[in-house]
């Protein structure tokens, strides 16, 4: 294709290129500068490219008092928790679903489908005054299990697609010599789609990193995850943006760094495993 | 698609070794454990819907209301405003986001050195989290030197007094710019790789017929790309419909109620004013909503699917 390609029609597809990234990635870098920027130049316009960096921002929501770094943990913890917790459910189902040809079989992927699309907020209210009713509320468990409302589902339906691909042919070879299904499931099949389960985990961490809502009514003080967590510089004695831009970078690095190592498998991950990419 | 493969009689055999019960075993765990987890909450709020309970005035329901709380959702356009405003978000931000995302995949289709780079950045936006991306706008957004009025009044664009966010004929608009920003990638990504997947002879036979290329597009590449299309359609769809930590962090519904949608204002409802009676019953028309337009997706999109 490159050959036949007209010079100017090239350099009008690269300027587009240039000014896509300028406006999708633009603003992410500006909020990136924010965090390291002298409060007084946050908001002068014409805007300031370029100034000392200061570091402040950085040591008062990290370091000294530090209050964003036990959110930043407490992130870590529920979002790993999300998955650890999900791997025994949804495997065992991706391979059933993606193995046996039993009846309902759609309707029950389009029963976890329809969970994904499922509005959060319809819950809230409820998982809020049940959390505290059991004395759940404010725990990470609170948080882990919720969050299954989603990383279920989505593990289920991207597992599967990854099983799959696994040839069937060994698993009955296999039976033929006498292993049982949960031998073939969990010595034959669990160790070739190794690969396919990680990169379903690490998509499942992003999905329940960024999920607000639940820690939004679920978390207390001390438990509260980073984007949570951030919400308290929107105080009522104005706006800390100096503490929201290192606090939201914070929580912005994670997903970016395994979407980027993950990129073959984006399409795939963002599908739900219905588009291959 | 390896166990369409498989030809019959192998699978006849295995079926001879696995009784039938097995893949629900199998399956069953993690339907118990949702069904628990959404069943719950939906009974919750179905009963509360007929109560009048204000968690101010008390920690449990004060009495039996019939269905009131339904008829003060619907009293003075508060249920069916909110309605309003989220069908406009989510059709057009689904159309916008569909169209703006289909003409940057025909670009990065065309596999221009280094373009590889391009596409593994411009998914970024997508990777944050919408709360994260409502901090990032509100900054850009601020009246008081915000980026973003900046660059529209140098261009000669007015803004208004209030700001974006802070003028009711903006506000909702603010808010879906900020969706497209975030979710315009998404749609780009997904549909290039379903624009990879055409087959180069059916490409290359439209070439030498010399289909023009809007003809080529219409009539050839969006029928290929259908299924991956509808896919990303109703995902996409169906998360604006249920848009509500953006709203959180950008506007909290105002200014009055020009950025209220469905799930911000029963989460207000419950959250902010506590009444947890008006707040499940919102929720039930809400559920009953989202499952008729997933009921609708499903019958058209994935009648003939699997």
């Amino acid at each position: 294709m490159d050959q036949t390609e007209k010079l100017p029609s090239k350099v009008f597809a690269y300027a587009m290129v240039v000014v896509l990234l300028l406006v999708f990635i633009g603003p992410i870098i500006w909020f990136v500068l924010l965090a390291i920027r002298p409060t007084a130049t946050a908001f002068s316009m014409p805007p300031v490219l370029f100034f000392e960096p200061t570091w402040d921002a950085i040591r008062y929501t990290f370091v000294d008092p530090g209050n964003n770094r036990p959110q930043l943990f407490n992130s870590v913890i529920v979002a790993a928790g999300a998955v650890l917790l999900n791997l025994p459910f949804s495997f065992p189902a991706a391979y059933a679903l993606s193995r046996y040809k039993i009846r309902g079989r759609k309707n029950i992927m389009l029963w976890y489908l329809g969970l994904l699309m499922a509005p959060p907020v319809a819950f809230l209210i409820p998982y809020s005054i049940l959390a505290s009713s059991v004395g759940l509320k404010g725990t990470y468990f609170s948080m882990i299990l919720i969050c299954q409302t989603l990383t279920i589902p989505f593990s289920v339906w991207l597992m599967r697609s990854f099983i799959d691909e696994v040839p069937v042919e060994i698993e009955e070879a296999a039976r033929v010599d006498g292993a049982s299904t949960a031998a073939i499931m969990l010595r034959i099949v669990l160790p070739l789609v190794r690969p396919g389960i990680i990169v379903t985990s690490m998509f499942a961490f992003v999905f329940s990193w960024n999920n607000a809502a639940f820690p939004l009514v679920l978390a207390n003080r001390g438990t509260t995850t980073l984007p949570i967590g951030t919400l308290q510089y929107f105080g009522t004695a104005g706006v800390t943006w100096g503490f929201i831009a290192v606090a939201a970078v914070a929580a912005m690095i994670p997903p970016m760094l395994i979407f980027l190592a993950l990129d073959r498998y984006v399409v795939r991950g963002l599908t739900f495993g219905s588009v291959k990419g | 698609m390896t166990l369409a493969s498989v030809p019959a009689a192998p699978r006849k055999r295995v079926r001879r070794h696995m009784p039938d019960y097995v893949p629900w075993l199998l399956i069953s765990p993690s339907v118990i454990l949702l069904l628990a987890l959404i069943a719950f909450p939906l009974l919750f709020a179905l009963k509360n819907s007929f109560y009048f309970w204000n968690l101010q005035m008390g920690p449990t329901p004060l009495g039996f209301v019939g269905f009131d709380n339904y008829k003060m959702a619907l009293q003075g356009g508060f249920f069916l405003g909110a309605l309003w405003n989220t069908i406009l978000l989510t059709v057009v931000g689904t159309a916008v986001e569909f169209t703006l995302g289909l003409m940057i995949a025909l670009l990065l289709a065309r596999q221009l050195k280094g373009m590889n780079v391009a596409r593994a950045l411009l998914i970024m936006p997508t990777t944050i989290a919408p709360i994260v991306v409502g901090f990032l706008f509100r900054y850009m957004y601020d009246p008081g030197g915000g980026l973003i009025p900046w660059l529209l009044t140098s261009v000669g664009i007015p803004i208004p007094a209030q700001g974006l966010l802070g003028s009711s004929t903006t506000a909702l608009w603010a808010v879906l710019f900020a969706d497209v920003w975030q979710w315009t990638p998404f749609f780009a990504i997904v549909l290039y790789a379903g624009l990879l997947s055409i087959p180069d002879d059916i490409l290359e036979a439209a070439r030498l017929d010399r289909t023009p290329p809007l003809a080529l597009l219409w009539h050839i590449k969006l029928p290929l790309i259908k299924k991956t299309a509808l896919i990303v359609v109703m995902l996409r769809f169906m998360q604006l419909f249920n848009t509500f930590d953006l709203i959180v962090v950008l506007t909290k519904g105002g200014p009055g109620s020009s950025t209220r949608t469905l799930g911000y204002t029963l989460y207000q409802a419950g959250m902010v004013d506590f009444n947890i009676g008006l707040s499940s019953a919102m929720t039930w028309m809400m559920v009953i909503i989202v499952n008729a337009i997933i009921g609708l997706f499903v019958f058209f999109a994935f009648r003939d699917w699997d």
